[in-house]
């Protein structure tokens, strides 16, 4: 026998209370009658109203001690040791993609799934634990295991849907530490099939049960929305579900509704849209397609026409036309093409130094390429060659969208990557690419771009780009991030502070250093005003669900696991709880008392 | 019978519809009724008088103008015509005026006085020589006819309940006549025998009548909980915790108090009826007739 909760103990003092109580005369409201002739006191009655008299046996006491003495034992929550049966841990996932945020159930497949975790919760029987994952960008631990509903469901009521789709493997791995030295536990996952795939299946330490939330596919989405350089829109519209639809797409400006594009789309087909008629003071355009369907979150989709001050910067360079093609594609840049004689310093917001380094310190921020050997914020080594091409971390916002395959080096440099330095670029023989990260923003291409086919590849210009939103000040400004996306506000030089406002009108403060603002799980425009010496600066960035993974809905498979060995051996007994059979004593106590008390005796 | 708002003479006591119940009604005397006067009531005495009774032989020394010469015709035996006499009779009426009497919902007091005032209508309509008093108090000169009646109404207006009354004031009453002495209370004094008063009572030739009034919720008590309850005549307090149990032993002890009451008008020769402050005067009225008290006229 054991006591869960033995500081209950203090509801003991209720018995000494209750024995006070029958020492206490009891003040009754005085009531006239005729006479007393009938009214005939019981022994009880005597003894009651003699105050601080010797306490005298009392069946109504006894009971009453006795039902105060089990509500008491009870509120300490015995258990008896190895009573119960086999302790069971239920590890509850749920995934919490953007696609359950569909509401072909009701209220949404996450509220559906979140609500069948809940009643899971209220369910558990004496000995037995549950645990909640919510499978998001990264599987977090809402629960940890226990058997108390109470703490299950305050954990469930914070559970909320995430902006990207939710890591399996990560929580399979959560759930399988959790499950380890803990037999006869279980997984249930609550899901639509959306979560990310991992590249194998994960091994499960337990059995695992994969409930299915959803029942249809049926969804429309903005799937992309630019803008040309002759101020044309374009958008492209896709209808992920089968039926034939008819849609409108509401334009609106500034907030202001400024046209209604009707739209057929045939299921499964996507439908491009070009729309000429922006005006040029609009600072906002957002397109809507009508009527709502399942998934709301890519219904809608931003522009941010008006466009921030551009930055100057200098490309150092003997002659680089792949590079200075990029830098072209890039709206809002000032190039300047020197030789790296005629190399001056000058106010720039990048300088980009292209097989040169100028003696001296560097100016920041900078993108050095293939730099002179012994010279640079990382010196490097002489050439070598560098082997297989590969990301160092495929999660890498600075190689978002850029595919590394079928890229070849012949010859980079060597060096050995220096504190504060991170790789984003690998090979067998050593970095490629790196990046300094802090203040100030630096990075180092290993190689010339003329001795690799990468210049070839589509990923070029995407991580010239990638690279220049890292190092320019500013580099978040118009862009558009999938929702929950941490956002790295590079601030202007000599920012005291950036207000960031999101689609809801709440706003957040960041100061310098200026960490990644991670508040981005709502979907719309948000506005960062950066407090400068000179005055404030407004831009703007876009967070919205574009990813076509994530709009097809309907509900998908089981994802594969691998079965591992069960455990063997003895399985260890759990507690059997008794508190409910004493609160039934305690009841049937009162109950008896009660009656004692109509039965007057 | 719904009670008329109309009340003759001003008066609280008796609406002019429970007067005319009243002129329905005659109070019922077990004996023949031996009083000063003639009267309307029978006599234990023969005399002449308009009704007949029996034969009886006739024996010297008896009065031969009474000889029904047509028996004799007939039988030819001398026979004696009997006649009943009628005289008048004694009624009297005491009330209860103790402080318990103002108590009870309704209150028992303004339906007491009613009965009183009913029995002595009865009683003063009859010719009876009817006298009416309060327990431990004052009293009316005995009245005749109906001319008494505003008289004995004014004598209970003026009446209000207060202080004690018990056994003991009956005996004390020396007032009472040979009769019927109807004593209307809710006889709930306490530490109180009626017997002994009520034998002295018959023995000077008084059938008692108890008429126990009572209210509802003193028949049925209705109050629960930890209360303190006070005797409203003598102030004497008692603390209890009414439940169920006790009101059952509440009822029981009322039952055997009832019985013990009856036992002792019994041993009298007398009766023992009640009535409730809630019922009219109609429902009292079938009360007395249920016990022999009242009869149709």
């Amino acid at each position: 026998m054991e006591f869960l909760r033995p500081l209950a103990a203090l509801a003991l003092l209720t018995i000494p209370a209750i024995v006070l109580l029958y020492f206490l005369k009891v003040r009754r409201p005085e009531v006239r009658v005729s006479s007393l002739l009938f009214w005939r006191p019981y022994v009880a009655d005597r003894q009651a109203n003699a105050p601080w008299q010797r306490l005298r046996p009392s069946m109504l006491l006894l009971l009453q001690l006795l039902a105060a003495l089990v509500l008491a034992i009870g509120l300490m929550r015995p258990g008896l040791i190895g009573a119960a049966g086999v302790d069971s841990t239920t590890v509850v996932m749920i995934d919490a993609s953007p696609t359950m945020e569909a509401t072909d159930v009701n209220p949404s497949r996450f509220g559906a799934a979140v609500d069948r975790a809940r009643s899971l919760a209220g369910q558990l029987a004496p000995g037995q634990q549950m645990a909640v994952i919510l499978l998001g960008d990264h599987a977090t631990l809402l629960a940890a295991p226990t058997g108390d509903p109470a703490l299950l469901r305050a954990a469930l009521d914070r559970a909320q849907p995430s902006g990207s789709a939710g890591d399996f493997a990560e929580g399979i791995s959560l759930a399988n530490s959790i499950l380890l030295g803990r037999p006869g536990g279980s997984i249930i996952m609550f899901s639509d099939g959306h979560s990310q795939a991992p590249t194998s299946p994960p091994r499960v330490g337990a059995p695992f049960t994969y409930v299915s939330v959803g029942s249809t596919g049926e969804n429309a989405a903005i799937q992309t929305m630019s803008r040309s350089g002759n101020g044309s829109v374009f958008l492209r519209l896709a209808n992920y579900g089968r039926n034939a639809r008819d849609l409108k797409v509401e334009m609106r400006a500034d907030g202001r509704l400024v046209d209604v594009l009707p739209v057929k789309l045939e299921g499964n087909t996507t439908s491009d849209v070009t729309w000429n008629r922006l005006s040029t003071s609009t600072q906002v355009l957002e397109a809507k397609l009508t009527p709502d369907d399942a998934l709301g979150l890519d219904d809608t989709a931003w522009l941010v026409i008006a466009e921030p001050p551009h930055h100057p910067v200098l490309l150092v360079t003997s002659e680089n036309g792949f590079l200075q093609q990029a830098l072209k594609l890039r709206q809002g840049l000032d190039v300047t093409t020197v030789k790296p004689a005629d190399y001056k310093p000058g106010k720039y917001d990048l300088v980009i130094f292209d097989g040169f380094v100028p003696p001296g310190k560097l100016p920041e921020p900078a993108l050095l390429i293939n730099p002179t050997v012994g010279l640079g914020p990382a010196p490097v080594g002489p050439q070598i060659d560098p082997g297989g091409v590969q990301p160092a971390d495929v999660r890498d916002p600075l190689l978002r969208d850029v595919s590394l395959k079928d890229v070849h080096v012949q010859s980079a440099a060597s060096l050995k990557v220096p504190t504060g330095w991170r790789t984003v670029i690998s090979a067998a023989a050593g970095p490629l690419l790196l990046v300094r990260e802090g203040d100030p923003r630096d990075a180092l291409l290993t190689f010339d771009l003329h001795h690799s086919d990468l210049p070839l590849r589509a990923a070029f210009p995407i991580l010239v780009n990638n690279l220049l939103d890292y190092l320019l000040p500013g580099g978040f400004e118009n862009q558009v991030f999938t929702p929950g996306q941490s956002v790295t506000l590079i601030a202007e030089p000599g920012a005291r502070y950036a207000d960031v406002t999101g689609p809801d009108g709440r706003s957040s403060r960041l100061t310098p250093p200026f960490p990644p603002f991670a508040g981005t799980d709502l979907p719309g425009v948000y506005l960062v005003r950066q407090q400068l010496a000179s005055g404030s600066r407004l831009s703007r960035f876009v967070v919205q669900l574009q990813d076509p993974a994530l709009s097809r809905i309907s509900p998908g498979a089981a994802p594969l696991i691998q079965a591992a060995d069960r455990p063997s051996g003895v399985l260890p007994r759990g507690t059997l709880e008794v508190w409910p059979w004493l609160a039934a004593a305690a009841l049937l106590a009162l109950v008896a008392e009660w009656f004692v008390f109509l039965r007057g005796r | 019978m719904p009670r008329s708002s109309t009340r003759p003479g001003g008066s609280d006591l008796l609406t002019s519809a429970e007067l005319t119940l009243l002129g329905r009604l005659d109070l019922a005397y077990r004996r023949p009724q031996s009083g000063l006067y003639a009267g309307e009531r029978r006599s234990p005495r023969s005399a002449r008088s308009p009704e007949f009774s029996d034969f009886r032989p006739y024996v010297a020394g008896d009065d031969f103008r009474q000889i029904d010469w047509g028996a004799y015709a007939r039988l030819e035996k001398l026979m004696l015509r009997l006649y009943v006499a009628e005289e008048e009779a004694c009624l009297n009426v005491v009330l209860d005026p103790s402080a318990s009497m103002a108590l009870g919902e309704p209150a028992k007091w303004p339906a007491a006085r009613r009965l009183t005032a009913a029995l002595s209508f009865l009683g003063l309509a009859a010719m009876d020589r009817v006298q009416v008093g309060a327990l431990g108090g004052g009293r009316v000169p005995p009245l005749r006819g109906r001319d008494g009646v505003s008289r004995v109404w004014t004598f209970l207006e003026a009446l209000e309940p207060a202080g004690t009354a018990g056994p003991d004031d009956l005996r004390r009453l020396h007032w009472l006549r040979p009769g019927v002495t109807v004593v209307i209370s809710d006889f709930l004094a306490e530490d109180a025998s009626w017997a002994q008063p009520l034998a002295a009572v018959a023995s000077r030739r008084q059938e008692p009548v108890l008429w126990q009034v009572l209210a509802p919720d003193e028949e049925h008590p209705t109050i629960s909980g930890d209360l303190k309850l006070v005797d409203h005549e003598t102030g004497r307090a008692r603390e209890l915790t009414i439940t169920p149990g006790l009101v059952g032993d509440y009822l029981r002890a009322l039952a055997a108090h009832r019985a013990a009451l009856a036992r002792a008008a019994q041993a009298a020769g007398g009766r023992f009826l009640t009535s409730n402050s809630a019922e009219d005067l109609e429902a009292m009225m079938v009360a007395g007739l249920r016990a022999g008290v009242v009869r149709r006229g």
